[in-house]
């Protein structure tokens, strides 16, 4: 690897202190099967309370902050300005760009500074999901700049990131067909684990030992058209339980909703307050 | 002093054809001796690489510095300033690349520089520093300071003031040592680093190293501005002697 | 639920920075400045006229008097995933510090000691001046200033973080990330550094007499042990003459020189860092220095009362 110049550097090699864990820490809790260890139901669109504000980054044009258990996330939206590549055929409609990145810190193993290959597809997934949503046709010739920093990665942040990109979009002032709003499940045999947490995400305590079934699945969901700009899903999952877990989603975004429209229209309402007259 | 000095060095290469340019390109280097403040010898020799518009090598005892400045040339329109010219200082250390330490050096280097060059003579152009390490024994800020200062009055920039750089360590004793070799400065509780302007004597750039008490502070201060005057001075005699010849 | 930010908002332990001056003025800006429609235009066309007619007042456009900081919040331990954390805001400016400690060979030439990595970083989040990629000279000089303010002030001892001696010792990655660029970088950074180190909580380590490898207690924790309190204090030049405290971005960018004066808790200097620009007389760095050890009161109490704070149980 070549050597990083343009940080101040550590020791050559460094690892986790989790990787030398005493062995009597690992014991697991063998409670009902469905409860979750934050005490919500599996088999129930049990989404996280979530925390979102606008507006809190006096530098961008517009932006968001999303806390959905111990999961935070901030974005900025820059634009819209001049394309920066004036060399792409298609200038009649905006770019819009996407930048995902994790605080080397918002994981349990320290991150690197440097972007690693999932930041980057998930910078794309993110690219795919807004796109469908906002009308690119109006910004022609130049390019709007989203970027999400995860501060804390507690599962889902796909998911919310997608919700926190268009919330800041929208404080932007960039004209939209509709809100993205995004909800991940974390499908486990026959129950589901809605907003899953880090952990979950990663199943570390997975209830039964069978292996059918077993996925994750993102939305990306426009809720007052009813249509789904983004679906990621990994794992192995049955036609069914598929086309059921999309359903969850977009339950689990409809619970979302107003949530966002509330904190939207606070922040409209503080920028413009209501005149007095 | 200095405006004139400038005047005298933008005019160079109009006043003289090619031929008699390289009879002028007579080396000048010359040896300071020791006295209070001590400073370990220094010299410095002008003009002595053909390829950038001015360039120096500022020896301080063993550590020595090379630096060439290239232009006023033509900038990318990306770093254009509309009102100025742009300066860029490059520091390439002895072996390797350059770490966040030379970028950081680089930072303070240019910013005095900046402040002491009339680059609004300049506007939509750029200035390039090139700092070379030759050999590091210790007060190597200071000798990229004074090795610049040299190599911007070569390539004959207009300046508003001359810069002279002046390294203080406080030993453990509490003994304040001016221009350090590096056996001191690693023994040293705090060492300081001081860009000296050659109009009021004021402190332009400074850059520290340890912990000391306001007291060894202005102690410090008052040391490099008495040590600047002997830079000063042989920043003149050495300008006198070299255009003594062609003027 | 432990929210980050509203706590800033709303509940975060705020303290009001008085400046040199002790008669308290109301704010006279320029009469036809604030009636004038042509206000915004005259502030983008002529920026540093426009700063001119209020530093003529004795004032700033956002209300400030010369010597007077913006309001400074702290809030710690907001993040699980790391050992320590801290999110400061300096008016608009935004600065979060993250510390994650993780396990190596101490350096061979001191085997008595362990690391410390400072990293500062201004992604293009945190204000449009930055572009992705790689960290840019302004990051860079913060990081290395960091960095030398941490080996200056000694504010934790490199011999603390050694676990066996030539065999183990703790690696600190002090990652300090921008969300809100709006000036004054170093102080917000120095504060979240030295929030997030006094958080901090390192687990145990003990190492195994047979296999001689470490083992981790994630149970039992300790703190660090902080042994100076280094807190910066920046001013700028503006127009070769009139000292600002605490400057904004736009302030920043119409300076002719910055200064950043470190102090601790003795009084002492650990760092006077003047990267170029106009030259200033001592007298001039007196004044900066006796205003930073006043701020440095300040800072310390602001911390000392949010890590009391978070003591107590809610």
């Amino acid at each position: 690897m070549p050597t990083d110049t343009k940080r101040v550097r550590g020791p050559e090699v460094s690892q986790s202190p989790s990787l030398f864990l005493c062995k009597t820490a690992a014991k697991k809790s063998t409670a009902s099967n469905d409860a979750r260890v934050d005490g919500r139901q599996r088999g129930q669109v049990d989404v996280r309370s979530v925390f979102v504000r606008c507006g809190l980054i006096s530098q961008a044009k517009g932006s968001a902050y999303i806390e959905a258990g111990n999961t935070k996330l901030i974005c900025c939206v820059y634009g819209p300005r001049e394309t920066e590549r004036k060399d792409e055929t298609d200038m009649k409609s905006g770019r819009l760009i996407t930048d995902m990145r994790f605080a080397p810190f918002s994981c349990r193993e320290r991150g690197s500074w440097i972007q690693g290959s999932d930041e980057k597809d998930l910078s794309l997934m993110l690219l795919e999901s807004l796109r469908p949503g906002v009308c690119l046709q109006k910004y022609p010739r130049s390019q709007i700049e989203v970027n999400v920093m995860v501060l804390e990665n507690d599962g889902a942040v796909l998911a919310h990131a997608v919700t926190c990109a268009s919330m800041a979009l929208a404080d932007a002032g960039i004209e939209m067909y509709d809100l993205v709003l995004g909800c991940s499940i974390r499908q486990e045999g026959a129950t589901y684990l809605i907003d899953p947490t880090f952990l979950e995400e990663n199943g570390c305590n997975l209830a039964s030992g069978s292996r059918e079934n077993l996925g994750s699945l993102t939305v990306a969901f426009l809720p007052s058209l009813n249509q789904i700009s983004g679906l990621q899903s990994d794992g192995e999952m049955g036609e069914d339980t598929l086309t059921g877990g999309v359903r969850t989603c977009i339950e689990g975004c409809f619970k979302l909703y107003p949530v966002i429209q509330q904190a939207l229209s606070k922040a409209v309402r503080r920028k413009a307050p209501p005149s007095e007259s | 002093m200095p405006s004139s000095l400038s005047a005298q060095n933008k005019n160079k290469r109009r006043q003289f054809p090619a031929t008699v340019f390289w009879f002028s390109l007579g080396i000048v280097m010359e040896v300071c001796g020791s006295s209070s403040p001590t400073l370990r010898e220094f010299g410095c020799e002008q003009n002595l690489l053909s390829r950038p518009d001015g360039s120096s090598s500022f020896v301080q005892g063993d550590t020595s510095v090379l630096a060439g400045v290239y232009g006023p040339a033509e900038v990318k329109v990306s770093k254009e300033i509309y009102d100025r010219a742009t300066l860029e200082v490059v520091m390439q250390p002895k072996v390797g690349l350059p770490t966040v330490r030379e970028r950081a050096r680089e930072q303070c280097v240019r910013e005095t520089c900046k402040a002491s060059l009339l680059s609004t003579l300049h506007p939509r152009s750029s200035l390039t520093l090139v700092l070379q390490v030759v050999h590091d024994d210790g007060s190597l800020l200071s000798c990229f300071l004074n090795s610049a200062c040299m190599a911007l009055m070569d390539a004959g920039l207009p300046m508003s003031c001359l810069f002279a750089g002046v390294t203080c360590a406080i030993d453990t004793d509490g003994q304040v040592i001016t221009d350090p070799n590096a056996a001191q400065e690693k023994e040293s509780r705090a060492l300081m680093t001081f860009a000296i302007d050659s109009t009021e004597r004021r402190v332009m750039m400074s850059s520290t190293r340890g912990s000391f008490t306001v007291h060894e502070l202005q102690q410090c201060i008052a040391v490099s501005q008495k040590a600047s005057d002997k830079i000063f001075q042989f920043y003149r005699d050495s300008v006198r002697r070299r255009y003594s010849k062609t003027l | 639920m432990k929210h980050l930010l509203i706590n800033l908002v709303s509940r975060g332990t705020e303290m009001n920075f008085v400046g040199f001056r002790s008669d308290v003025r109301t704010l006279d800006e320029p009469t036809w400045l604030t009636k004038n429609t042509m206000a915004a235009g005259f502030k983008t066309a002529e920026p540093l006229e426009y700063h001119r007619s209020f530093l003529k007042e004795n004032c700033r456009p956002d209300g400030r008097e010369l010597g007077e900081f913006r309001t400074t919040t702290l809030n710690i331990g907001s993040i699980s995933t790391a050992d320590g954390s801290a999110l400061v805001k300096i008016g608009n400016t935004t600065v979060m510090c993250g510390i994650k400690g993780e396990l190596a060979n101490p350096p061979v030439d001191a085997p008595n000691k362990g690391y410390i990595v400072p990293n500062v970083d201004l992604p293009p989040l945190c204000s449009s001046r930055f572009r992705p990629g790689p960290p840019g000279e302004r990051a860079q000089a913060a990081s290395q200033f960091i960095a030398d303010v941490i080996e200056s002030s000694a504010v934790i001892q490199k011999e603390d973080l050694c676990i066996v001696k030539g065999k183990l010792c703790w690696v600190l990655y002090c990652d300090i990330m921008c969300l809100d660029f709006d000036g004054n970088l170093l102080d917000a950074c120095l504060i979240a550094l030295l929030a997030a180190l006094k958080n901090a909580r390192l687990p145990e380590v003990t190492v195994n007499k047979e296999t001689e490898a470490p083992e981790v207690n994630l149970e039992s924790r300790r703190s660090l042990n902080i042994h100076k309190h280094p807190v910066g204090a920046s001013f700028i030049v503006f127009d070769d003459s009139i000292m600002i405290v605490d400057p904004t971005a736009e302030e920043e960018s119409l300076s002719t020189a910055t200064i950043t004066v470190v102090t601790d808790e003795e009084e002492r200097l650990c760092a006077l860092h003047k990267p170029g620009g106009t030259s200033l007389s001592g007298e001039k760095l007196q004044n900066c220095i006796s205003r930073a050890t006043t701020r440095h009161k300040e800072v310390r109490k602001l911390i000392d009362k949010v890590i009391q704070s978070a003591k107590t149980p809610k």
